[in-house]
């Protein structure tokens, strides 16, 4: 077999399994006297629980709730904090809270179930939305004032100062809404017991967050558990922590059943009962003299997180983190506020908090520039960080900047500058650009204080196995990681071995998360693969690394002052539509980009993750809409929240360009994130540009359009 | 639960309706959506079903001779789009429903019989003047479309009655316009949808009408307001444009039609007559 190369195309290693209908997910899998079980959840949003009324259980037929917790447990789910419950206890948060789970052998009976338990509640009045939550409306959820988690990063002057001097200062608020992640697979697991230990079957991004965050439950060693990732059907950060919610409950339920028990949800279920994306509220006050240069910026970001913190306290540091967008402007202040409210708690969703200050940010500056008389393109392009450039968080970017570089291929290949003349404001014709980063893997030194992956590499006879615990949902990361042990062994790639992890066989590498596998765990996979090279001649024998930090990149995560991340990565998309006279659709009808990415594993992988990112943040930005009334979410179907179909765009023209990063495997960065963060922005300026309007919130599907119109007029 | 039934004629399946009501099914694209009980459960209906799906004698398009046009109520929006014996109206209407998986399973007299504000082969037919043919045991009955269709999810079709077709009589436009707005461009539900057409001779407009779907609990005909621009002269119409707009207006549901569909149908029908007052070729106005 032919030697694979770095820069070679290879063929995805699950592509044909998934195409033709053989790879297995959760629900593919039967065990004998296997039981299903039913969440039984909150209908309110908030409120006291008096009474949980439970038909009468048939032999074989459970009821599992708190009270099944073991004196040694306890009722909570360990994510950051441990506040969220795994069964609601006395009250209630947010509609769809686990309450139990009814489990049995016949989903009949158990739908019959469940159609009649009756739960009796006192209700309160819900806080929904972050003006809910700061205003504490029906009193505090959490402490005195809903704020669950808070920061703020400063540089330059104090802004006191900065305001004194200024000419003029332009505020906004900007705000983004819910958006739900729409895996084609639903959430699903089973759990079951295997030679003494329980064994977890989930669909998940994170094996071995599942097994921290249940353990507690049962008061038991974290290796007394062991979770099997099945086949994933795409997560996008809706399966890093949200496992933990069936997961925990399904250990329960085993700890008093002893048979296998599997629960999967409908589509119904997941789009109504799942964790989304923070809405966010970001407001912005932008010193400016009188020739519109900016003289800095304060920032105040809300971040809508639901009744439980979950992930956000990290959601919203990267937030925070992204306020500035690409650019080095003299003094900042941003503060960062995660406010607690009666929706289904907010969580990890590609991007993970920085799609929303990104898009934030660049819609403001274009509002500036056009203020000013000034392209918008031209005007952020005066303020593009450079290599040793302070940035937010007073670290320094460590890498060469290539957004200039960026820019001119984007700006060339769309024609730019000819259509900037061509569609004059209000014409129904209009291009719009954004500039956007993506910090990769964990803030500051996370991936040596908290995470220290670990990277495994078994050789057995001429083939290789990859034990890791970073997972396949999609993106193609088994394909990059084979590849490169593969390229430095200098074997074929079909001679390497990698499966979905097992936690009991495998190390952990940390989360599938932060766009941090190809980057952080490639880079692991990489140094085993040579070490092993050099050893080969040894036999069968494995070679085990850890994550080496970089050194001289300090961070206090205490003040969140220092390098926040060692390498970003870099993109620049432009957007062109035409808006519809008669009905405000607008039609996309170009689609440029360019990405640094330091240098891809993959052209094809990067190629579906350009594509794939851009057309889901022109989604978020357009068609995306997910309400929430009274703490209900309106759209419960992929009919009434629809995602673009390959119908929406056009085919998208991409470029990259080659910065090697020095840390990476092959000069690779993290960019399945990135390719998210950007094109949002680009084409809310398109159709502020065609159609002559403002606009301050995403999504904006058409009726939405109609109302902006209504308004400047 | 009701019991199912699979008839093998006409005749077999108008006697069970008779004798136990049972509803029609036929591609199941609503009715098995509407009683759908999550992941590994069958649908239940709450009453009596049986399975149309293989009934020859609802099947097939044919044109008569008097040059109308006559669908059978199994037929499915992807036969009914590459048809070219179908008016455009209705092949447009029929080739942006759903997706290909849709239009490949759901019929004609379910989109009917179903009566969602929503549906999409109404509007047009509406549009058209067609004529529904419901059979029974008690013989054949023939009504237009716009009054079996009765409001959202209600019909006119009796207990012991099966649709067996739909009957849409010639005619010649010489302008036509359709439009469906869903969420997105494929594989939507509308969310509004507008279907116009008119016959101008020798500058007279001898003939306009217009169907608004997904605008009230029905398809919105105002007979009332094509009157105003019937029997004018082409000249005429910026002189009454904005009496029907406002006539239209008024007619469409005040409840359903928040500003975006209001404004939209306005300006699509304000489109297609100032393209017939600025001599717009004879066709489609698109």
């Amino acid at each position: 077999m032919p030697l694979t190369g770095i820069d070679d195309r290879v063929v995805r290693v699950d592509a044909a399994a998934k195409a033709r209908g053989e790879a297995r997910y959760v629900c593919d899998y039967t065990f004998p006297d296997m039981l299903y079980a039913y969440m039984v959840r909150s209908s309110i949003p908030r409120g006291t629980i008096d009474s949980i009324s439970i038909p009468k259980l048939p032999d074989g037929y459970y009821f599992i709730s708190a009270a099944d917790i073991p004196p040694e447990g306890k009722n909570e789910l360990w994510m950051i904090q441990k506040d969220w419950r795994c069964f609601a206890e006395g009250d209630v948060r947010y509609v769809g809270e686990t309450i139990g789970l009814l489990v049995g052998p016949d989903r009949n009976i158990l739908k019959y179930l469940l159609d009649h338990v009756d739960i009796k509640y006192t209700e309160g009045i819900p806080a929904v939305s972050i003006d809910d939550g700061i205003a504490c409306k029906g009193g505090a959820i959490v402490g005195e004032d809903n704020v669950l988690c808070q920061l703020y990063v400063e540089k330059g002057k104090p802004m006191s100062e900065v305001f004194a001097e200024a000419d003029s200062i332009y505020e906004e608020t900007l705000e983004t809404g819910f958006q739900e992640h729409v895996h084609l697979e639903t959430n699903a697991a089973i759990v079951t017991e295997e030679d003494g230990k329980y064994a977890i079957y989930a669909s998940a991004q994170c094996p071995f967050y599942i097994r921290k965050s249940v353990a507690g439950l049962l008061g038991i060693p974290q290796e007394d558990i062991i979770i099997r990732q099945t086949t994933t059907g795409g997560a996008f950060g809706g399966k890093e922590h949200f496992p933990d919610v069936l997961c925990g409950p399904l250990l329960v339920a085993e700890h008093r059943i002893h048979k296998p028990i599997k629960l999967v949800f409908d589509r119904e279920e997941d789009m109504l009962y799942s964790v989304k994306r923070h809405p966010s509220k970001v407001t912005y006050r932008t010193a400016l003299d009188k020739d519109g240069n900016i003289l800095g910026i304060e920032g105040l970001v809300y971040y809508n997180c639901g009744a439980y913190l979950s992930a956000s306290y990290v959601v919203l540091q990267r937030g925070v983190f992204h306020a500035n967008g690409v650019y080095d402007f003299p003094n900042t202040y941003v503060k960062g506020i995660g406010i607690a409210t009666n929706t289904f708690p907010s969580d990890a969703f590609r991007g993970f908090g920085a799609p929303q200050t990104l898009f934030a940010i660049e819609t403001h500056l274009d509002h500036i520039a056009r203020k000013f008389g000034f392209d918008p393109a031209e005007y952020k392009a005066r303020y593009f960080i450079k290599q040793g450039g302070e940035t937010i968080t007073n670290g320094h970017i460590v890498e060469r900047v290539m957004l200039p570089e960026m820019m001119k291929q984007v700006v060339d290949a769309s024609g730019y500058e000819e259509k900037i003349r061509k569609y004059p404001i209000g014409s129904g014709r209009g291009i719009g650009i954004s500039f956007y980063n993506h910090g990769g893997a964990f803030t500051g030194n996370g991936e040596q204080a908290i995470i220290k992956a670990h990277a495994r590499l078994v050789k057995t006879g001429g083939r290789v196995r990859i034990e890791v615990g970073s997972t396949e949902m999609g993106q193609g990361f088994q394909t990059a990681l084979r590849k490169i042990a593969a390229v430095v062994l200098g074997i074929p790639i079909e001679d390497v071995d990698y499966d979905n992890p097992d936690t009991s066989l495998v190390c952990d590498s940390g989360p599938t998360a932060a766009s941090r596998s190809t980057m952080i765990v490639g880079k692991i996979v990489e140094r085993c693969a040579a070490e092993m090279k050099e050893r080969w001649a040894e036999g069968d024998f494995s070679v085990e690394k850890e994550y080496e930090h970089p050194e001289g990149h300090p961070w206090d995560q205490s003040t969140f002052r220092g390098d926040a991340y060692l390498g970003y990565g870099w993109g620049c998309a432009a957007v062109e539509v035409e808006a519809d006279k008669l009905t405000n659709e607008i039609h996309v009808t170009g689609i440029w980009s360019s990405h640094d990415i330091g240098h891809a594993i993959d052209e094809l992988i990067v190629h579906g993750q350009v594509n794939g990112g851009i057309a889901q943040s022109i989604g978020y930005a357009s068609m995306e809409k997910m309400e929430n009334r009274n703490g209900y979410f309106r759209q419960s179907s992929m009919s009434d929240y629809v995602v673009p179909t390959s119908m929406e765009f056009p085919k998208q023209e991409w470029f990259l360009v080659e910065n090697p990063y020095e840390w990476g495997p092959f000069g690779a960065k993290g960019m399945g994130e990135l390719v998210f963060n950007g094109a949002d922005a680009a084409y809310i300026d398109a159709v502020e540009r065609a159609l002559g309007i403002t606009v301050h919130r995403i999504p904006m599907p058409p009726e939405d359009i109609e109302e902006a119109l209504g308004n400047g007029q | 639960m009701g019991m199912t039934y699979i008839p093998s004629t006409l005749s077999e399946a108008l006697h069970l309706r008779a004798e136990t009501g049972a509803r029609p099914l036929a591609g199941g694209t609503d009715m098995m959506v509407q009683s759908k009980r999550g992941i590994g459960l069958a649908p239940e209906f709450p009453y009596p079903v049986m399975i149309i799906s293989g009934l020859e004698e609802l099947r097939g398009i044919t044109k008569h001779e008097d040059g109308s046009v006559e669908i059978g109520a199994l037929a499915s929006p992807a036969e009914i789009a590459a048809s070219d014996i179908v008016p455009w109206h209705v092949r447009m209407a029929a080739a942006g429903m759903g997706a290909v998986a849709l239009r490949n399973s759901a019929t004609i007299g379910g989109n009917i019989g179903n009566a969602s504000p929503k549906g999409d082969l109404p509007q047009p037919l509406i549009l058209l003047d067609a004529d529904v043919i419901l059979v029974s045991l008690r013989g054949e009955t023939k009504m237009k479309l716009d009054d079996f269709i009765l409001g959202s999810k209600k019909t006119a079709l009796k207990d012991d009655e099966i649709i067996r077709s739909v009957i849409i009589p010639p005619h010649e436009f010489t302008y036509s316009f359709y439009r469906k707005i869903g969420m997105r461009r494929a594989n939507a539900i509308s969310k509004l949808s507008l279907s116009a057409a008119a016959v101008v001779r020798d500058g007279e407009i001898l003939d306009f009408r217009a169907a608004s779907g997904a605008s009230g609990p029905k398809v919105i005909r105002s007979y009332s307001a094509e009157a105003i621009i019937r029997g004018r002269r082409v000249e005429d119409i910026p002189e009454v444009l904005d009496g029907f707009l406002e006539a239209w207006n008024a007619a469409i549901s005040p409840h359903a039609m928040p500003q975006y569909r209001r404004n939209t149908t306005r300006r699509m029908l304000s489109h297609f007559l100032s393209s017939i007052h600025d001599g717009a070729e004879a066709g489609i106005i698109s």
